[in-house]
């Protein structure tokens, strides 16, 4: 009887292993030489419908490849669907919606393809005008991991009709200007708030991009934050920018608090803006009009700063090719990707109808943007800022890091708990911790 | 006669021993050895750390608040929800008709999508939410899902509201079989409405009520939704649960062989908690002659 049970073990364990055998990618190149790749477009319908007509397109170009576009799934998050199928055997050739410090952390663990080994690399870099823009992508072993789709340099917005009744006629620039802003602002209404968001308290890491990195790329001028595994952070910059969100605190100008749509509802004076708020305004707030009652603006610097000078954090994603993918597939994919962006129009087309930047050196010179542009007026902002915008640190531990800045700054400095000073040496004690 | 009577069991049993082999043993084998390992889920190369896993998360702020945040969600939730499910047993089983209906319309909640409750208090507790702003005109001004101790009440009550309708069903299914007659002789003997709950009802209830208490505490150690859309774990690591830091150092911070070393600790308190708590429920039980 034992041999019975031991060799029904051995049947369920041997059907384990073939089952997760059976999950091998089969051949992606048939017989009559078709190479099948599989495309991963950004959980966006707009971003999916872009990308499903290139391949459409792409394939009425070259009988020899298909393309299947499909949709990461964002339960529990982009990033978690794209580990668990790698880990699981079943990642796509190629995927969009890669932030810099995801490609790092996929890099790291050799599931990309450096993309500059690939054929067709350099040309896509010339002919799309992004020699600048793609530059601060390089990685520390100096690859290309992800070719950047978009750049959104953050901008913040500001009530307008809110600034013009306290006596301004356009926003405030720097940091004793914001103040004396907020001081004005509580004395006419108690109720509202110069910055209102519950993600000031919230240490999740992705967070910071929109708040802290804003701010603090633009009082360093850019400083790079983490070099390779260095913290190279800018002391006088950091301790300025929390001693900015203190004072504001002070004035009882921050709430923290969960709030829906703050700075549409007049709620907040200020707020961190994306490009990609407006198509949601056109359907949900029409009334929000560019110039009218909102402007935009590059982040406040710290006095004796020129804000001309001003930098921000670049809100950008692009392409990776995945390591599982055969070599046909990853060719097949990088002459896809070279396909798309030889022609300025169809960068003009996502831009068009995704209102995502396209990350080119020549967004406000190309005469392909311009009706755009024209047409968006509120976009111009964000498409001249492209070079003023810090992309994130490529480190694969960024994660933890950022989580740093918040649990250890940022939020404690928000509620209040602990002055910038100390903030600012705790979280550099952590982060290097981390970084050892 | 015996060698067939063992075959025809290990045949029935064989459903269970495969399944319990696939999805318990073959994974719990695979989670031991992730975490003496610092594979990051997706890496080809990666190597054996030894205990290191284990020590790390014992020191680790977040696994600490894991433990602590489970016992403190326990004191919440288990006498909320086992008090308000026996008050909707009560209720529907002294309804003349429609009894099936009304606890389908309890049980609703259990069956709904934990994200979207949680997106809809969060909506109801917003700042500017008309619930916030009526509250502020009385002198109210509560940030429930960044204050700690409002937050942990918020989730709790949440799980609550999902959970009561499900225990009920248990609990009247109890009701439903205690024999009429024992009320009937009570009656005759002249026994008062609260003699009648707490010398008939609750202890002829015991096995209901005992099974309805470790399903509740058993939920107190897998909660993760609710908090994942509501507060992510904070503030402060207030409402970090178990699962949260699981899923926390696995899909955030690529940490497979920590988070599995985690996964294991939080199983391990799982196990030993649920068994001090059956033990002491038995004892409750047998100490007042229910069982």
């Amino acid at each position: 009887m034992k041999k019975k049970i031991l060799g029904l073990v051995a049947l369920v364990l041997a059907f384990s292993v073939l089952a997760a055998c059976g999950s091998k990618k089969e051949s992606a190149t048939t017989a009559d030489g078709v190479t099948t790749i599989e495309f991963w477009a950004a959980a966006n319908p707009t971003q999916q419908a872009f990308w499903e007509k290139m391949a459409k397109a792409y394939e009425q170009t070259n009988s020899k490849v298909k393309i299947n576009v499909s949709v990461i799934k964002e339960s529990p998050s982009s990033e978690a669907s794209i580990q668990a199928a790698i880990a699981g055997g079943s990642a796509p050739t190629i995927s969009e919606n890669i932030n810099r410090g995801f490609a790092a952390q996929l890099a790291n663990s050799k599931a990309l393809v450096p993309l500059d080994t690939l054929d067709g690399f350099n040309d896509i870099v010339t002919t799309r005008n992004m020699k600048n823009t793609i530059e601060p992508w390089k990685f520390a072993d100096d690859h290309q991991y992800v070719l950047p789709i978009y750049s959104n340099a953050m901008l913040f917005g500001w009530r307008l009709d809110l600034l013009k009744e306290l006596g301004y006629a356009e926003p405030p620039k720097t940091y004793s200007e914001a103040l004396e802003a907020n001081k004005k602002l509580k004395e006419k209404y108690p109720d509202k708030y110069f910055w209102a968001k519950a993600d000031l308290a919230d240490p999740t890491a992705w967070k910071r991009w929109f708040d802290f990195f804003m701010l603090y790329d633009a009082a360093s001028g850019g400083n790079k934050f983490i070099e390779g595994s260095k913290f190279v952070g800018d002391e006088k910059a950091g301790v300025e920018t929390l001693k900015f969100v203190d004072d504001l605190r002070k004035d009882k100008g921050i709430l923290a608090q969960n709030v829906a749509d703050p700075f549409e509802t007049g709620t907040s004076l200020f707020i961190d803006l994306g490009p990609w708020t407006f198509t949601n305004w056109a359907e949900k707030f029409p009334d929000m009009k560019y110039n009218q009652n909102y402007t935009l603006s590059m982040p406040p610097v710290p006095d004796g700063i020129d804000p001309k000078e001003s930098k921000t954090f670049a809100d950008t994603k692009g392409l990776v090719i995945y390591a599982s993918a055969t070599k046909e597939q990853q060719q097949a994919a990088m002459d896809f990707i070279k396909w798309v962006y030889a022609d300025a129009k169809n960068d003009a087309q996502w831009f068009d109808e995704t209102k995502l930047p396209p990350a080119r050196d020549d967004l406000t010179t190309n005469e392909s943007f311009k009706a755009i542009l024209d047409k968006n007026p509120e976009l111009k902002p964000y498409a001249e800022n492209v070079p003023n915008a810090i992309p994130p640190m490529d480190n694969p531990k960024y994660n933890d890091l950022q989580t740093f800045i918040g649990q250890e700054a940022w939020n404690k400095v928000v509620r209040g708990e602990i002055d910038p000073a100390t903030g600012w040496a705790n979280m550099k004690k952590a982060i290097e911790g981390e970084l050892q | 006669m015996k060698e067939n009577n063992n075959r025809l069991g290990w045949l029935f049993a064989s459903p269970y021993l495969i399944y319990s082999i696939v999805f318990f043993l073959i994974p719990l084998v695979w989670s031991f050895y992730l975490s003496i390992t610092n594979w990051d889920l997706i890496a080809p190369d990666y190597d054996i750390v030894g205990f290191g896993n284990f020590a790390k998360a014992l020191k680790s702020p977040g696994v600490h608040a894991a433990f602590w945040v489970t016992y403190k969600f326990m004191m919440i939730f288990v006498p909320l929800v086992v008090v308000m499910s026996l008050i909707v047993s009560i209720l529907v089983h002294s309804l003349p008709r429609f009894k099936s209906l009304f606890l389908i319309g309890f049980f609703l909640p259990y069956l709904s999508s934990g994200v979207v409750s949680s997106l809809i208090v969060k909506g109801f507790l917003s700042y500017n939410s008309p619930i916030n702003t009526a509250l502020r005109k009385i002198g109210i001004n509560i940030d429930w899902l960044g204050t700690s101790w409002s937050a942990l009440l918020i989730v709790g009550l949440i799980m609550a509201w999902k959970f009561t309708g499900y225990y009920a069903l248990i609990l009247t299914s109890g009701l439903e079989s205690i024999d009429h007659e024992v009320y009937e002789a009570a009656a005759i003997d002249g026994v008062t409405g609260r003699q009648r709950f707490w010398k008939i009802t609750l202890p002829l209830l015991y096995p209901a009520l005992y099974t309805t208490l470790i399903l509740a505490f058993g939920v107190t150690f897998g909660i993760f939704t609710e908090v994942y859309q509501l507060t992510g774990g904070g503030p402060k690591f207030a409402t970090n649960t178990w699962q949260m830091e699981i899923y926390s150092q696995a899909f955030k911070n690529l940490q497979a062989g920590y988070a599995s070393a985690i996964a294991l600790l939080a199983s391990v308190a799982t196990f030993i908690s649920i068994f001090i708590i059956r033990k002491l429920l038995e004892k409750w039980g047998a100490r007042n002659g229910w069982v």
